[in-house]
């Protein structure tokens, strides 16, 4: 029973572990033996509503909201996440060493093997992040970034951003100030 | 002794029990009336954003939801949290009505994730879509409103107020299980209706309760506030204008008397066209609330 309560756990948080993938999605780790609701027969509420889905408009439109995601982020933070290199702007990146991260926040190749709903695509969403030597169970690359002063009087361009004062190093050291960072890395899009 | 272990572990839903702790301090409600305003959709969207959805589309899709969350007992919370996903995604991003349903499935599944003990699962959803989408493109269009909504998923909806606002009313506590029910069902309701969507949470948890004590009160003769006191009181745990409150209680009644009528021409009247019944069809649970 407590592998089953292990299991629960993990999907339950998976949303919290695994943000860059969402391992966490319901239906692709190993389900309990039963399913305690189970959908009756005949259900009304199983129709389809607007008739008819485009799968390859759905794709499309997938593509490019998701680029659009990755644009709002790279703009946000002058760097290209799908290529893994800083831009021009007001951060300036440099590689961190030895930031220890425990193994289940790693990308883990067996795990992706099993997955039979190609979600290979989706581990490989952000290799900035996630990339580097995996040890036994640590991994040691990570990306760190300074913000960088251009002009004397630095305009507050990006309200909700960190407020790093001029040319401060925001050394990413715990787990919470990796994935607080990471999360605005890659979704942060401006308040109106 | 093995039975009670055994049992234990049988039980589908695990909660802890409330903690009277924060429902009594003064500065979680100030706090979640301080951040409410945070995951408002943006704009009325269907003025400004979305070019192929009506608001008729979005009750539909609401309702479907609504019966998907009832039929798999699904924590209250999750249905309005999962609308509030929906409204600020379309209030960021133009939609073609031949994906709403997608979106609506999506919403739920992280209103789950987010909520549940035991998740709904990715195939499930499909299968309530009619198969109509597959667990593939569900889980690919997760990301996409992950994306939009920046992350941002502990919104605050209103049932977060129920309890701290029941705690706050002199109610028998015998009453307080009929009276929290009936609020959560019209939360439910407000979900459904687009006229909501841009109220903050503590108005419609307000006006719920409100609503909820109002009628129950109308059946036994044992009322110990009169309305008009019960709004101020209600109004001031909140710190909402006494105005608004009125008006969104007045509202949320009406919305109730509009989907009981709905449901009773759906009862006497010959079966129609199943797209117009879907349209019209009623949260199941308004059906046990007396007026």
């Amino acid at each position: 029973k407590a592998g089953e309560l292990d299991s629960k756990f993990t999907r339950t948080w998976g949303i919290h572990t695994h943000e860059g993938h969402l391992q966490g999605a319901a239906g692709t780790m190993s389900e309990p033996s039963r399913d305690a609701r189970p959908i009756p027969r005949g259900s009304r509420a199983c129709r389809r509503l607007f008739g008819p889905v485009d799968s390859e408009q759905l794709q499309r439109d997938c593509d490019a909201l998701m680029a659009s995601c990755v644009q709002e982020a790279c703009d946000r933070w002058n760097f290209d996440f799908v290529t893994e290199t800083p831009l021009e702007g007001d951060f300036a990146w440099e590689r961190v060493w030895s930031l220890d991260l425990p193994k289940p926040y790693l990308p883990s190749a067996p795990r992706r093997a099993q997955d039979s709903l190609g979600r290979s695509k989706r581990s490989s969403s952000s290799p900035a992040l996630l990339q580097g030597t995996a040890q036994e169970d640590h991994v040691d690359l990570s990306l760190s970034c300074t913000l960088v002063p251009r002009s004397p009087e630095q305009p507050e361009g990006s309200p909700g951003g960190p407020s790093t004062s001029q040319g401060r190093k925001r050394r990413q050291t715990s787990m919470t100030d990796f994935y607080h960072s990471k999360r605005r890395l890659i979704f942060s899009k401006r308040r109106p | 002794m093995a039975m009670e272990l055994l049992c234990c572990e049988m039980d589908r839903v695990r909660r802890a029990v409330p903690d009277g702790n924060l429902l009594h301090d003064e500065r979680v409600l100030q706090n979640l009336l301080t951040i409410e305003e945070r995951y408002l959709p943006q704009c009325s969207y269907f003025k400004c954003v979305q070019k192929d959805i009506q608001p008729f589309m979005r009750r539909m899709v609401a309702t479907w939801m609504l019966e998907v969350c009832e039929e798999q007992k699904c924590e209250e919370e999750v249905f309005p949290l999962a609308m509030n996903y929906l409204d600020r995604f379309l209030a960021g991003v133009p939609t073609p009505k031949t994906h709403l349903q997608l979106l609506g499935a999506v919403c739920m599944f992280l209103a789950s994730k987010l909520k549940e003990t035991i998740p709904l699962t990715a195939e499930k959803l499909c299968i309530y879509t009619d198969n109509s989408i597959k667990p593939q493109e569900l889980l690919e269009w997760e990301l996409v409103v992950l994306g939009k909504l920046k992350w941002n998923l502990a919104a605050v909806t209103p049932h977060d107020f129920i309890e701290p606002i029941l705690r706050r009313l002199p109610q028998d506590n015998e009453k307080l299980p009929l009276i929290r029910k009936h609020a959560q069902t019209f939360i439910a309701l407000c979900a459904t209706d687009f006229k909501f969507a841009m109220y903050p949470p503590s108005m419609i948890a307000t006006g719920s309760v409100g609503a909820a004590v109002c009628g129950l009160q109308q059946d036994e003769e044992v009322s110990s506030l009169t309305a008009d006191a019960l709004v101020e009181m209600l109004a001031k745990i909140t710190n909402t204008d006494v105005d608004c409150l009125k008006a969104c209680q007045e509202q949320i009644e009406e919305v109730l008397i509009s989907n009981l009528q709905q449901f009773q021409e759906q009862g006497d009247g010959s079966k129609e066209e199943e797209e117009v019944v879907d349209q019209a069809s009623t949260p199941t649970d308004v059906r046990d609330i007396d007026l």
